[in-house]
């Protein structure tokens, strides 16, 4: 027979309630394998931690939003948010799916042009936008969204030097009927500064106004505010055609669709809680198919969803380094990852799950990270099996941002996986090591010796 | 003076025509030969020459279609009436006045019998020449002045006024010949067409034939072979009744008319003669004993009665069989073929109204034409439509509501243009697995696009019907929501075509237009065919970019400018026959096409080919206008515009049998824009050929479309390169 588990004796409060013959009792069950490939062997291979990520997830929840929109609207198109996870082979798989690439610096536009995306296929967002960058955009023919008035002009200037008419679109702000109204990219519609810069734009005749942009704000739990946006952007694009004679060919709804990530202090899970891409798709579509658009001239629909494609398909394994009784006598868990390599920590309560099979004893703790910081909390208060060093744990929904977000701080950042759609895995980023992180210092001379 | 100078052409050119039509030819050379034979019996020749003048003056006097005028459609039977009426009466001023009134008669008798044959597809061929013939006959025995004559035995004397001693020696030496009495009395057939009966004109006139067409020549062997084949075996009819005219006229025209040009030459046709040419033979010989008896030769009536009637019957079948008509006459058996291989699915266009798929985005047919499920009997030609996801569901979890289903609640579109007729709004959706077999056809709706043509999409949503009976509805516009309702255990959408307008109609086979076909991983480009079941299929989407670029509206010029060229200015013009082409002044050539909003494609190029024109005829044969997904386009070209060569002459001779050269072009939007009509479009396409196994590339072209407009075309041809940059004006 196989020794026991030995699990430290707890004492628990009565709960009011029946009691249970078989003594409580958790809606807990053990991940032990992803896409197939178990967690200890992704863990003895490549260390811990360790994020994970699932190309067969990508590629479905991609293609299940497409077709929510392709079936409701004819012309749609995603553009790949690079800043949401921006790994060379994440990318790839969206542009193999279809994706264009929707970047917010000239770092990112860099990046996108060397996974291979056309020039005109990459949207240039964002508040800062060099001379040399936006030469380069002109020059590839890509789209690029004006954020604010200087740009605007800066964009005039250019134009003089380089022999050839950028395709622009601005960006709008707007009321939508949500808190908080995000109005610090972009020209507002309400005070007429959208309409303002639209007319500068057409006046100027050195740039093809192409589209309109907006980005209404980001985890929107209500679906509503979409087909308001929908409707200001078409009274715009109608304005365009009737008063600038210029009609707008597409128009860039952004980004913002929630995961199904809970965020902090919800009262209720977002799985319940949160609108299904559907919901957005329904919006949307039927919003721009009521503007009163003619059939042949419906502009194209570009959607910048970032968290939503991706959020589902990353992981983030680890291990218990510890445990601890605090003061006040909650019981503290530590983790070999912190929100140095979890930074959405500070934004979900991420669903953990044990990655081995686990007694029916619960209790309440804290997840702390490994970081010598007292910031680094991973969960304020967790309700998880009771785990001891050496087990293993899968963090759910870490496919955006945490690749982009996550620090070198104390830590290094980890091993990144990808399982393709055979249950291979890949190594996709390797993990930091000192040579790499002290590659780019340098030591004065004086500094060269010390003695100690 | 120029006014002068094309007036004069049209009039030759019509001149010309009318010898042509004696043997279903526009060509100049072989029309000009036919022209100077005549001249062999010289007042034949000339008397031939005088009607087709008067037929062609009275004609554009009275103003008749002048297009149809240049054609010689009203002036070749007034030609053989000419040729014909001089053989049998003496030179006069009586015969003169004959004979113009005669030619004048015989134009009339055409536009008549050609407006009310041509409507229903159908040739007058000779019949105004058999009429008039016929009454000047009956009429001049009445006339004094009139004398009858059988001039054309002392043809010796004419011929010899017409071409001296040598022409006369040479006719004569031939006629010396010691040939075979089968290949001298093809040649004397061949000569009669023309009202002759001697070696030499029907020698060239072979010849003539043989360089024009290589089908029709072996067709006049053929016809020529099965008459003497039949007489044999009937036992030997009284061969002096059966002619040389009856001969050539009759058994070798139908040949050629039936075996090739008419119809599209195949075994088919050709084994059809062999029944078509004795009809012929019996009429001759039946019909020939009546109107002998009134002292009227048979002429070519036998010819026109089996043509007529076999072409009428022809046209009564209720789909068009494998013995094809010709759809377009080029006036050229093998050019007929050609492009007729060629353009199976460019008449398309004409035959069906262009139907779109009812749905947005991709949608997988769930039960198709035959189904095994509902779709049987008298309702077999349906299609049944549902979303499915990467699992080949059709729904997500728990999936017992309709509204689990990816394809319940979705836009159904309307496939084409038409009048709403019948809306049916009012039934509940199924619960998942019910069926309502009482309201079978559930929330319905029926579209009127055309007489007898109604389109019927059945089992949508209830109360989500967008537009009321009687409204015009668009193609493409959003008509219905998916739904659940009548006989449907799980929402899907039914489309069916019908003649008829209820619900419950039964089906009618017709293809989609164009769309987009996954199946087992492929992608294909489907042009007029019907979606298969377990196919996953979705509209095409057209780039506004490329459908302006290739907008070519009449009136739209465009100037191109390539080096080593003279530089070219097209217009683009419509002819009577509602066909567009583009016009090189330059160069004298045209380039016909079609665009129906999809597909751009070029259906033929008549002129050189060392022109900037053909060179983008072969750039553009067939280009998609969309430039949602990577996909090549195939197609080939009719192997008429191969040159002239043995191994073409080869081809020619067994055409209808086996065709072994395939001239190849592909065509790819390389810089695939999505939906965005801005920046600029790349096309390339490369054309090769397989000569029997061997493929080998012929040319590489390029199209660079910018600002709506097609910016400049390149072409690598294996000894240079061409690069054109194109000025639209307006």
């Amino acid at each position: 027979m196989q020794k026991l588990r030995y699990e430290r004796p707890v004492i628990q409060k009565m709960n009011a309630g029946l009691m249970n013959k078989y003594g409580t009792r958790t809606e807990y069950e053990p991940v032990k394998h992803i896409d197939g490939v178990s967690v200890a062997s992704l863990i003895q291979q490549y260390g811990s931690p360790v994020f994970v990520i699932s190309e067969k997830t990508i590629r479905r929840t991609y293609q299940n939003a497409v077709r929510a929109f392709k079936t409701r609207y004819p012309k749609v198109q995603f553009a790949w948010s690079y800043k949401t996870n921006y790994i060379n082979a994440v990318c790839k798989v969206f542009h193999q799916e279809g994706s264009w690439a929707e970047v917010v610096s000239g770092f990112e536009y860099n990046k996108a042009l060397g996974n291979g995306v056309p020039g005109n296929k990459i949207i240039f967002n964002g508040p800062e936008k060099s001379n040399e960058e936006i030469k380069l955009a002109i020059n590839n023919d890509s789209l690029i969204h004006i954020d604010h008035f200087d740009e605007l002009y800066q964009l005039i200037d250019i134009c003089d030097s380089v022999n050839k008419k950028p395709r622009v679109a601005i960006r709008v702000n707007m009321d939508t009927g949500v808190y908080p109204m995000w109005d610090r990219f972009g020209f507002n519609y309400e005070n007429g500064s959208a309409w303002n810069a639209l007319t500068k734009i057409v006046a100027s005749g050195k740039m093809e106004l192409t589209g309109l942009h907006c980005h209404i704000g980001t985890y929107m739990l209500s679906a509503d505010a979409y087909a308001v946006a929908v409707n200001k952007l078409s009274d715009l694009a109608f304005k365009c055609k009737t008063q600038l004679n210029t009609s707008i060919q597409y128009l860039d709804l952004g980004g913002g669709f929630p995961s199904a990530n809970t965020l902090r202090g919800a009262y209720l899970p977002a799985s319940d809680t949160n609108p299904s891409i559907d919901d957005f798709a329904e919006a949307i579509t039927t919003a721009i198919l009521n503007a009163g658009f003619k059939t042949e001239e419906l502009p194209l629909l570009i959607l910048e969803t970032g968290r939503a494609l991706i959020d589902d398909a990353g992981y983030l394994l680890g291990t218990v380094l510890a445990n601890k009784r605090l003061s006040d006598g909650r019981r503290a868990t530590i983790m070999d990852f912190g929100v140095n390599i979890l930074f959405t920590s500070f934004w979900y309560e991420h669903k953990i799950s044990p990655a081995q099979d686990f007694t029916h004893h619960t209790e309440d703790m804290v997840l702390y990270g490994p970081l010598c910081m007292n910031i680094d909390m991973v969960r304020e208060s967790i309700n998880l099996p009771l785990l001891n060093r050496g087990d293993q744990v899968v963090v759910h929904r870490v496919g955006a941002y945490n690749m982009t977000q996550w620090m070198q701080f104390i830590q290094m950042r980890p091993h990144v996986v990808l399982i393709d759609e055979k249950g291979t895995t890949h190594l996709i980023r390797e993990a930091e090591d000192l040579k790499y992180i002290e590659q780019l210092e340098k030591m004065p001379a004086h500094l060269s010796t010390i003695k100690l | 003076m120029k006014k002068q100078f094309s007036s004069f052409k049209t009039f030759a050119s019509a001149t010309l025509n009318s010898y042509g039509m004696l043997f279903f030819s526009r060509n100049v050379f072989f029309s000009s030969l036919i022209l100077l034979i005549t001249f062999f019996i010289p007042l034949s020749g000339t008397a031939g020459l005088i009607a087709v003048f008067t037929a062609l003056a009275a004609a554009k006097l009275l103003g008749f279609d002048a297009f149809q005028i240049q054609s010689g459609l009203y002036s070749y039977s007034a030609l053989l009436f000419g040729l014909g009426f001089s053989a049998n009466f003496e030179w006069g001023v009586a015969f003169l006045l004959l004979l113009i009134i005669g030619a004048v008669l015989t134009m009339l008798f055409s536009v008549a019998l050609s407006s009310k044959l041509n409507a229903k597809n159908i040739p007058g061929l000779s019949l105004a020449f058999i009429f008039t013939t016929w009454i000047i006959i009956l009429a001049a025995k009445q006339f004094m002045a009139m004398g009858l004559n059988q001039r054309h035995i002392y043809w010796v004397n004419e011929t010899y006024a017409f071409g001296g001693q040598r022409l006369l020696s040479m006719v004569q030496s031939i006629e010396g010949w010691k040939l075979a009495p089968y290949i001298s009395g093809y040649f004397r057939s061949m000569s009669a067409i023309i009202f002759q009966g001697n070696i030499l004109a029907g020698i060239l006139l072979t010849m003539g034939l043989l360089l024009q067409s290589r089908i029709s020549f072996v067709l006049t062997i053929i016809g020529y072979s099965i008459a003497i084949l039949f007489n044999d075996m009937m036992g030997g009819f009284n061969s002096g009744d059966l002619s040389y005219y009856n001969m050539g006229t009759n058994f070798m025209l139908v040949a050629i008319a039936l075996g090739g040009f008419y119809l599209i030459p195949s075994i088919r046709s050709f084994l059809w003669t062999l029944i078509t040419v004795p009809i012929a033979y019996l009429l001759v010989v039946g019909l020939g004993t009546i109107t002998y008896s009134f002292g009227l030769p048979v002429f070519s009536l036998p010819f026109c009665i089996v043509v007529i009637l076999f072409l009428y019957c022809l046209q009564l079948r209720k789909t068009p069989g494998k013995l094809a008509t010709t759809p377009i006459q080029y006036y050229n058996p093998e050019i007929n073929l050609y492009r007729f291989i060629n353009g199976k699915e460019r008449l398309m266009n004409r035959y069906y109204l262009q139907f779109a798929l009812p749905v947005m985005g991709e949608w997988m047919v769930s039960q198709g034409y035959e189904g095994n499920i509902t779709h049987k009997g008298e309702w077999s030609k349906a299609l049944d439509f549902v979303i499915l996801d990467d699992q080949m569901k059709t729904f997500q979890l728990p999936g017992n509501i309709p509204e689990n289903f990816y394809c319940y609640n979705k836009p159904v579109l309307c496939p084409a243009d038409g009048t709403v007729i019948e809306v049916v709004d009012y039934i509940e959706d199924n619960e998942i697995g019910k069926n309502n077999t009482a309201q079978n056809w559930g929330n319905t709706i029926i579209i009127k696009h055309a007489p007898n043509l109604y389109s019927k999409l059945s089992h949508l949503k209830k109360h989500a019907i967008k537009v009321t009976k009687d409204s015009f509805v668009k193609k493409g516009e959003i008509i219905a929501m998916c739904g659940n309702s009548g006989r449907s255990p799980e929402p899907h959408l039914h489309f069916q075509i019908q003649a008829t307008p209820h619900i419950g109609s039964k089906t009618m086979p017709y293809p989609i237009s164009y769309f987009y076909s996954l199946h087992n991983g492929k992608l294909n480009f489907e042009n007029f065919s019907v979606p298969k079941e377990g196919c996953f299929v979705s509209n095409i989407l057209p780039n506004i970019q490329i459908q302006e670029a290739f907008n070519f509206q009449p009136g739209f010029t465009i100037t191109v400018e390539s080096e080593g060229h003279n530089t070219e200015e097209w217009e683009v013009f419509t002819d009577p026959y509602n066909e567009s082409y583009i016009y090189c002044k330059e160069k004298n050539a045209f380039a016909y096409f079609i665009n129906n909003g999809t597909v751009f494609y070029f259906t033929n190029y008549i002129g050189k080919k060392d022109t900037l024109l053909y060179y983008f005829y072969l750039s553009a044969y067939k280009v998609l206008l969309s430039a949602e997904k990577e996909i090549d386009i195939k197609d080939s070209f009719p192997l008429s515009i191969y040159n002239n060569n043995i191994i073409r002459w080869l081809q020619d001779f067994i055409s209808p049998v086996y065709i072994f050269i395939g001239l190849q072009y592909e065509s790819k939007i390389n810089i695939n824009e999505g939906f965005l009509s801005s920046g600029s479009i790349i096309i390339n396409s490369k054309q090769s050929m397989n000569l029997f196994w061997k493929n080998k590339s012929i040319s590489q072209t390029t199209i660079e479309i910018e600002n709506k407009k097609i910016k400049s075309f390149s072409i690598s041809l294996p000894n240079k390169n061409i690069k054109a940059v194109c000025h639209s004006v307006n």
